[in-house]
């Protein structure tokens, strides 16, 4: 067992279940975390990305100041802003002026009946969900009500501070026929751990239209994960983009319950300098009628390392199951390293599915003719490479996002550097 | 203009350029012919300062400023234009946002506003018009699926939108029919005038035809070998490169 993980296990034990509903919950996770072995590059689930930046950490969070700090801006996007600093909600959830149908509530101040799909739609396989069931004591809960769409989009903010630990949680119930946007924003480059858990419980005929942005760079360690269960004729859209730091890495499941619901999920990474981020995405279509679409883009360059693990899973029942998962890289440095590894595990006789995995580099032709124009090298790039990336943008709904994400992702492909 | 002496340059350590003198004044329009594997496409490449042709010795200056020093995009903001031989076709770059980026990175070399999409939608729909491609082509993406004569009128499409002051043509010529190669002329034609110059490489006498160069020189084994006006060309056609000596006679065969 590591160092880090046994204070974890220490601090549990002191602070308790934070409410009581989450008390079996906490014992469980606790229970399991003792019996869990620490991953090494030999479990399957931890081969291409390394432990060794957390194992001997010493757990941090004393003493860090719960101050709302300065929550990053995205230009014209009229949100519902939600911060969370080290470990604790520091956003007035009673400020906000929410119409009939729409409650956002500290996870401690909800029912147990209101909990109900808490830690139901998260799997178990999650070595830091476990451990985020038994430190998160910060969460919050949102709840769209049958029949009601909310416009504005909630954004959760996860800004990180120097020396600080941020262990939290948010639970969305998305009701039949119901409409939400929700963005989940994590932002840090200083010495800290994170781990933020998320689920999803889209209802009938639901609509829910998600983002998470794991922006975390240099010490900012990261393991978090978001979870999705799509009830009948419900639909996702999702769009996950990461950095990458010494760790991070995320955890994304989704499982089909009912027939005849769609997703869309658009991954993008770019990697710069010596930056790692694991992506994990697992599809469990787990009844008939449902249609899976996954583009997972990344750019890696300098000795950056990119690993993608997307795994569909189309149960003996999913019949008429249509599934398309596609990786494509682009790698702009011999020293860089991806691992892509898309897998389509099918027992469904009369199913659609596709699946691939690209690794491009610089082409060296193109680019000697843009700037025999007169194109800078970087302008250049941005030209032939940054493309494939965009097409994944521009197909973000939310226009304000979408130009945000532009300018800043196209800005950091400009700083990478080519070798 | 441009000064080239004594230059001297290899491809993957075979020395190609041997020790090449030009002297090209604005406005004039200098024709370089030769036999096959004379050098030709390879001193556009090393002027241009494409990676892999490695400038050995000698010099190459334009507007007195050492081009040889410069990287590729600087040379070309400082004028120079090379139209490709064989233009590569980049699928996913629009042509049109491709050359609204180079004419305002050179506008910006030159101290000019950068054009707006409007703006340069104007000038580039009749550039394109002038080279007679149809108007989707500026929407496709660059040279993506254009046969060779279409690629060949998309280089002067782009000279004519980047106005250069020294502009080299690698044989622009090959691969034409009759008309084509008139509207390759007439772009290259409508472009003349007292402060820009021309390269025109070519293995045949043809272009020259369309447009009249003022010297034409004579390119064999990395060094101009000989020199004169027009009637040098004419001379070339009516008795292939059999002064050169034996060898070239065959190559050219």
């Amino acid at each position: 067992m590591s160092q880090w993980l046994e204070q974890v296990i220490a601090q549990a034990e002191r602070q308790g279940a934070p409410v009581s509903w989450r008390e079996a919950d906490y014992a469980s996770s606790l229970d399991a975390l003792k019996n869990t072995p620490w991953p090494t590059r030999k479990t399957e689930a931890w081969r291409n990305t390394s432990l060794t930046p957390i194992e001997a950490k010493k757990l941090l969070s004393d003493g860090v100041s719960t101050a709302s700090t300065q929550i990053p801006v995205i230009a014209q996007l009229d949100s519902i802003d939600i911060e969370f600093v080290n470990s604790t909600l520091v956003t007035d959830l009673a400020q906000f002026n929410l119409p009939a149908g729409v409650d956002i509530v500290a996870l401690e101040n909800i029912s147990e009946q209101q909990a109900s799909s808490f830690n139901t739609i998260k799997p178990e396989k999650h070595l830091f969900g476990l451990v985020n069931d038994a430190l998160a004591t910060a969460g919050v809960w949102v709840n769209v009500a049958d029949d009601v769409e909310f416009h504005t989009p909630i954004r959760f903010i996860h800004h990180v501070q120097d020396g600080s630990e941020n262990h939290t949680r948010i639970l969305v119930n998305i009701g039949r026929n119901a409409k939400a946007t929700i963005i989940e924003q994590g932002e840090g480059h200083v010495d800290s751990v994170n781990t933020s858990f998320s689920e999803y419980d889209v209802k009938a005929k639901g609509e829910l239209h998600h983002y998470r942005f794991a922006m975390f760079t240099d010490k900012t360690l990261h393991a978090g994960g978001c979870h999705f269960k799509l009830a009948e004729s419900s639909y996702l859209n999702s769009t996950l983009v990461g950095f990458g730091s010494a760790l991070s890495r995320l955890d994304t499941d989704l499982i089909y319950t009912g027939e005849h619901a769609n997703a869309d999920i658009n991954a993008l990474y770019l990697l710069a300098e010596g930056e790692n981020f694991d992506l994990q995405t697992t599809i469990e279509h787990a009844v008939p009628n449902c249609t899976t679409t996954e583009n997972v883009r990344g750019i890696v360059g300098d000795k950056a390392k990119a690993n993608f693990n997307g795994r569909i899973h189309i149960h003996r029942d999913a019949q008429k199951t249509l599934a398309e998962l596609n990786n494509r890289n682009l790698l702009l440095s011999r020293r860089g390293q991806i691992n892509t590894k898309p897998e389509l595990e099918i027992y469904a006789d009369d199913v659609k599915c596709a699946h691939g995995a690209t690794i491009a580099e610089i082409d060296e032709q193109a680019l000697y003719y843009l700037l025999s124009r007169g194109i800078s090298r970087s302008q250049a790039l941005i030209l032939l490479n940054f493309g494939f990336i965009q097409e994944l943008i521009n197909d973000i709904p939310l226009t304000p996002v979408r130009e945000w994400l532009t300018e800043l992702l196209s800005g950091r492909f400009a700083k990478m550097e080519v070798k | 203009m441009l000064s080239i002496n004594n230059l001297t340059a290899k491809v993957e350590d075979k020395t190609i350029i041997k020790g090449l003198n030009l002297e090209v004044k604005p406005g004039e329009v200098h024709a370089i012919m030769g036999p096959n594997g004379a050098g030709k496409s390879t001193l556009g490449y090393v002027l241009s300062g494409r990676e892999g042709y490695e400038v050995e010795g000698g010099s190459a200056t334009l507007n007195n400023n050492d081009l040889l020093d410069m990287d590729i995009e600087e040379r070309a903001r400082e004028g120079l234009f090379l139209a490709f031989q064989y233009p590569v076709e980049i699928p996913g770059v629009s042509n049109m946002e491709f050359m609204k980026e180079s004419v305002n990175a050179i506008r910006e070399q030159r101290g000019e506003d950068a054009l707006s999409a409007a703006e340069f939608l104007k000038i580039a729909k009749d550039a394109c018009k002038q080279v007679q491609l149809p108007l989707d082509f500026l929407k496709r993406g660059v040279n993506e699926g254009f046969s060779g004569g279409e690629k060949k009128r998309n280089e002067i499409m782009q000279m004519i939108l980047l106005k250069p002051t020294l502009c080299i043509l690698d044989e622009s010529d090959s691969g034409l029919d009759v008309d084509a190669l008139q509207v390759v002329a007439n772009g290259v034609n409508s472009q003349r005038d007292a402060n820009r110059s021309f390269i025109v490489v070519t293995h045949y006498q043809r272009l020259l035809d369309y447009i009249k160069p003022d010297f034409v020189h004579i390119l064999a084994d990395g060094k101009i070998v000989k020199s004169g006006d027009a009637s040098l060309a004419l001379e070339v056609e009516k008795e292939g490169y059999a002064f050169l000596g034996k060898g070239y006679e065959e190559a050219n065969a």
